[in-house]
């Protein structure tokens, strides 16, 4: 179930209802209900990952209370191993069969044939929400749960159940503990999000999808230089313009249920270096990657150039088993190891030149990201400089639009706080004709039908 | 209380964490959030009653599939007849320039 169709407009609308009535007459129910509507959300894609997803809940559950109560790093290791070899079968055994492929044909020991295996939506959130916890509860960060119904809630909680943001334990489960205050719902600020969210969704990164990104990278060869370049920056904007409107809609219509998660993007092609860009790019994947791998892990200060390489190689692999995840990784290991090499050195250039090297490695590697193998990164990079093949694709509407996705980036960071107070004074029907006259003017302005998140494939 | 708008005003943000809510957000009690939502739904009805028939022409042959077309298609008419649909196709149409 996509956020911006009518069935999910309609789910909404009935979860809204009942939730507020349950907070308001039975609370002792508010929680149970939320899990019957996250399974009913989830059971949209597959029943069957349903009941997957309630294992996970339980394990993570089980062993929160187990490592946690006796304090037992063993039932921690057991309970991490668990969830990664879970998380390890779905994403990465068929690349791992493909590369023994590879090796067993060279030595002529013919092919393995490779698993029909169908990712579950939202695994590698849920997982890593799971590692979260069970990690809190061991250390004492998050309060143990001696019922499984708040971490089945807290695991499956249909807003980031698809594609985050990666919510902490600690910071979720106290939410529950107590049914949400029906006098204070911060609906202008969750109108904003989820309205923006639609808007850089829909008109944006669909359009820019369909327009220039996917014809490009279906076929680089067929496109001249022009395009080649549109389509390096135009899926820039559009994954910025996807994925965080997802976020920005998950956190807007978690808000109406009166739960907060925090901010996932934070302008983040403003930044002036590749570590400030990990500051403000899925900042919940970045913190979490920081505080469960980089620190605990590779021990945070011992040998950072290593630890940021081995960290950053495995957020690129978290999005999938295949070389252009890694290399991307890489990249991005290796640039941030350069930068933290230079030291001061970096800040004492030109703000614009900092920027303008920042957000080219970013581009770079978002083409590296996007290309479904290493062959059609070769192709794009040598397109980058073919005149002489025709750009029949590049429009004047699409630049503007990645333009105006990146102009995003230089607004007022608080420009919807600004927005939110200068709403204040409205009555709640202006508020309501207001939106519903943007919403329809967003869905007349995008092109027919909605692609799936592209954070949907991790 | 993790919810950044039900702490008292005046209570600082969590150091280094940007967020949109805070203490000063405006929160509305339910009866007016279910006031801004459903005009909000209504406008979005109003607008959308031609997808709302194709959706409704695509459903599966089951009891109240009938009633569901009936009621979509009387829905869509209505709204013709205030204009609506030929207002969003104009929209549409002045909104794709240089597609």
């Amino acid at each position: 179930m996509l956020f911006p169709t009518g069935i999910f407009a309609a789910f909404f609308a009935v979860v809204f209802l009942l939730h507020w009535t349950f907070v308001a007459t039975r609370p002792g129910l508010v929680r149970p209900f939320l899990l019957a509507a996250n399974l009913a959300f989830y059971a949209f894609w597959s029943v069957e990952f349903c009941v997957a997803l309630l294992a996970v809940g339980v394990w993570t559950w089980m062993i929160g209370l187990l490592a946690g109560a006796r304090r037992s790093r063993a039932w921690l290791w057991l309970g991490i191993a668990g969830t990664l070899a879970w998380l390890f079968w779905f994403k990465y055994t068929n690349f791992f069969l493909q590369e023994v492929v590879a090796r067993l044909d060279w030595l002529g020991m013919g092919p393995t044939p490779l698993l029909d295996i169908v990712l579950p939506v939202g695994i590698s959130f849920y997982c890593f929400q799971a590692i979260s916890y069970m990690v809190d509860a061991y250390e004492g960060e998050a309060e143990i749960e001696r019922s499984p119904l708040n971490v089945l809630v807290y695991l499956t909680f249909f807003p980031h159940l698809a594609a985050g943001p990666i919510v902490r334990a600690a910071h979720f489960l106290p939410q529950l503990h107590t049914p949400p205050d029906r006098f204070r719902i911060p609906v202008t600020m969750a109108c904003i999000l989820i309205l923006g969210g639609l808007f850089k969704k829909m008109v944006v990164a669909s359009e820019l999808a369909t327009g220039i990104v996917d014809p490009v990278f279906r076929d680089p060869k067929a496109h001249g230089a022009l395009d080649i370049w549109l389509a390096a920056y135009g899926y820039t904007i559009q994954i910025f313009c996807d994925f965080s409107a997802y976020s920005d809609m998950a956190i807007g219509f978690a808000a109406l249920l009166g739960y907060h998660f925090p901010k996932n993007f934070d302008q983040p092609f403003r930044a002036l270096s590749l570590s400030e860009f990990w500051r403000r790019w899925h900042i919940s994947l970045s913190t979490w990657l920081r505080d469960y791998v980089y620190i605990r892990c590779f021990g945070g200060n011992r040998r950072v150039v290593l630890a940021l390489m081995g960290t950053m190689i495995l957020g690129g692999i978290w999005h999938g088993g295949a070389w252009n995840f890694f290399a991307w990784g890489l990249l991005h290991g290796a640039a941030l190891g350069v930068e933290r090499a230079l030291g001061g050195k970096v800040a004492q250039g030109a703000k614009l030149l900092r920027w303008f090297i920042t957000f080219h490695i970013v581009v770079f590697g978002f083409v590296l990201f996007r290309a479904p193998d290493l062959a059609t990164f070769a192709a794009m990079m040598q397109g980058l400089t073919d005149f002489a093949t025709p750009s029949e694709n590049a429009s004047w509407r699409l630049p503007a639009l990645a333009l105006l996705g990146l102009a995003f980036h230089f607004w007022p960071p608080d420009l919807r706080e600004r927005l939110e107070r200068m709403l204040r004074p409205c009555p709640p029907a202006l508020l309501g004709v207001m939106a519903g006259l943007a919403l329809l003017a967003i869905l007349a302005a995008g092109p027919e039908g909605v692609a799936p998140f592209i954070y949907f494939q991790f | 209380m993790q919810q950044p708008w039900l702490k008292p005003a005046g209570t600082p943000p969590p150091r280094g964490v940007p967020d949109d809510f805070s203490p000063a957000s405006v929160t509305w009690p339910l009866g007016r959030v279910i006031l801004v939502l459903g005009l909000t739904m209504l406008l979005l009805l109003a607008g959308r009653s031609e997808a709302m028939l194709d959706a409704a022409y695509g459903l599966p042959i089951l009891p109240g599939t009938e009633a569901a077309i009936a009621a979509a298609e009387a829905w869509n008419e209505t709204m013709t007849a205030l204009g609506l649909p030929q207002t969003m196709r104009a929209l549409r149409d002045a909104l794709s320039l240089g597609r």
